[in-house]
């Protein structure tokens, strides 16, 4: 039986009717068509499907569809402003911490949500906080600073 | 499926009612999702129980420390008068798989769970908790050892009560608590071992200690030979030796392909109870580290 659900996707108030049982990943994906969000594992294990709900991130591949409702969501899709990228991808894309990009959505909505959280962050605590993401690619290092270089130009933004 | 989010812990009852025991209690979900996926558990009925106000709350009520049911782990580690009073429970939250994990999971769940190696409700055991639970038919507390049935079962059935809030008594001044994880990575990796610990200390002896040691049997199973033992015994190297063998009296570890052999978990064992005793002598200052 299909439940009433009423949410915020990026700033856009949504009213559907969803079957309960379905995963808040998938509804994001197959429903609204935010492909964005990825899934890697399903299991919770790979943070490629990082939201950020009321806040904080979460995974979305792990989390039931109606945990959505009443919330604001935000996904990727998102985070540009008037077509101009937020400062995290910015970096990401400057500081080649990209390569096949599979990790990238997630990797950037943890990063989001721990600069929004903590502007200041040391490389240790950027490194534990993103801990629950993996990338098979670029080796982390890279993740790393872009996270640091963006976590800078949002503090220079603030101040002026 | 149906999906319930409750308002109010009448609310649950009334829902479980309703159900007939068809129905579970969820919490974070980072268990019962994947467990319902597999098959190994069932629910016609999910009753959400995260955004009932009561079972969030982190206060200090008399003497004790009371932790919301509903309450994540990441707002427990964060939490000001969790880090002042239990810093081991503060380290064992921030080791369950990753910060996301921890944004969502619950401290309840991770002892409902009864997983052997869970490492909240691990550090949570030598604390001396209660647990309020709430049914049909009134309010009652239980301890730990009352908690966990075997491996991955619990004695709490999530189709008829509910557990509303974690409470631990507030450690006296010559009393501190210690978490030591044996671990193949600092994140996403369960334990290879976990060792808690809580003891009083007066006069540069142990007056009680409280070990408590998983995977090596059903829950955090009670290291009693080396307990019992280590009461009026010197704080010392040597002591702490001595219980680490002890220990192993009371320990049954299996092998895990993934996770180590019987043999390697037996032999860290007593490196690990010797760890959590240095620590708490540390934080007692009767020692250095
Ligand atoms: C990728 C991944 C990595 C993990 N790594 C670790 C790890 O390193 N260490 C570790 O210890 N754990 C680990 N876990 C498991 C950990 O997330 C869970 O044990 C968690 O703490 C359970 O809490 P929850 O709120 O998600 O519970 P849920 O999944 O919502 O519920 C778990 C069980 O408890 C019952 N329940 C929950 N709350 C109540 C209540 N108030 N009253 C009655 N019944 C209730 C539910 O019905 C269910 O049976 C990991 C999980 C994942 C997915
Ligand atoms: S897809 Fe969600 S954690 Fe891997
Ligand atoms: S860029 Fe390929 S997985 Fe991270």
């Amino acid at each position: 039986m299909k439940e009433r659900l009423v949410t915020t996707v990026n700033g856009r108030r949504i009213e559907r009717y969803v079957d309960p049982s379905m995963r808040l990943v998938d509804f994001l994906r197959d429903e609204l068509l935010l492909t964005g969000t990825k899934i890697g594992c399903k299991q919770g294990e790979c943070g490629a499907c990082t939201i950020i709900m009321n806040g904080t991130a979460v995974l979305s591949c792990i989390m039931p569809v109606m945990k959505a409702m009443d919330a604001e969501i935000l996904t990727i899709e998102g985070l540009e402003k008037d077509g101009k990228l937020h400062p995290i991808q910015d970096e990401f894309i400057k500081g080649g911490a990209i390569q096949c990009g599979f990790c990238t959505p997630g990797f950037i909505m943890g990063a989001k949500a721990l600069l929004d959280e903590n502007p200041s962050p040391t490389s240790e605590e950027v490194r534990e906080e993103l801990s629950g993401h993996i990338c098979r690619c670029t080796g982390y290092k890279k993740i790393e600073d872009a996270v640091l270089k963006a976590a800078e130009r949002l503090r220079e933004e603030k101040d002026d | 499926m149906k999906y319930l989010i409750a308002n109010s812990t009448t609310e649950v009852l009334e829902f479980l009612k309703e159900a007939g025991g068809t129905a579970s209690i969820l919490a974070g979900g980072t268990d019962l999702v994947l467990d319902i996926e597999s098959g190994k558990k069932k629910a016609d009925v999910l009753i959400d129980v995260t955004r009932i106000p009561e079972l969030k709350k982190i206060e200090e009520v008399d003497g004790f420390l009371e932790i919301g049911a509903a309450a994540t782990l990441t707002e427990i580690h964060s939490h000001p008068l969790v880090r002042k009073y239990f810093p081991s429970l503060v380290k064992a939250c921030k080791k369950v798989g990753s910060r996301l994990i921890q944004n969502v999971a619950t401290l309840a769940g991770n002892v409902i769970t009864a997983q052997p190696a869970a490492d909240a409700g691990m550090a949570l055991s030598v604390l001396d908790p209660r647990f309020v639970l709430v049914d049909e038919e009134g309010t009652r507390e239980c301890y730990v050892d009352d908690m966990y049935a075997g491996f991955g079962v619990s004695t709490l059935d999530s189709g008829r009560t509910l557990m509303t809030k974690i409470r631990i008594p507030l450690p006296k001044e010559n009393e501190a608590a210690s978490f030591q994880r044996l671990e193949l990575r600092k994140s996403l990796s369960l334990p290879m071992l976990n060792v808690a610990a809580m003891a009083a200390i007066k006069e540069g002896k142990f007056e009680w200690v409280r070990l408590r040691m998983a995977p090596v049997g059903k829950g955090p199973v009670r290291a009693v030979e080396a307990e019992e033992w280590l009461v009026g015994k010197e704080v010392s190297e040597e002591t702490f030796e001595r219980a680490g063998e002890l220990a192993l009296e009371n320990a049954n570890p299996r092998s895990n392909p993934l996770r180590g052999s019987k043999e390697y978990r037996e032999a860290t064992l007593p490196v690990m109870v010797k760890r959590a005793l240095l620590e708490i002598a540390t934080q007692l200052n009767v020692m250095e580290g």
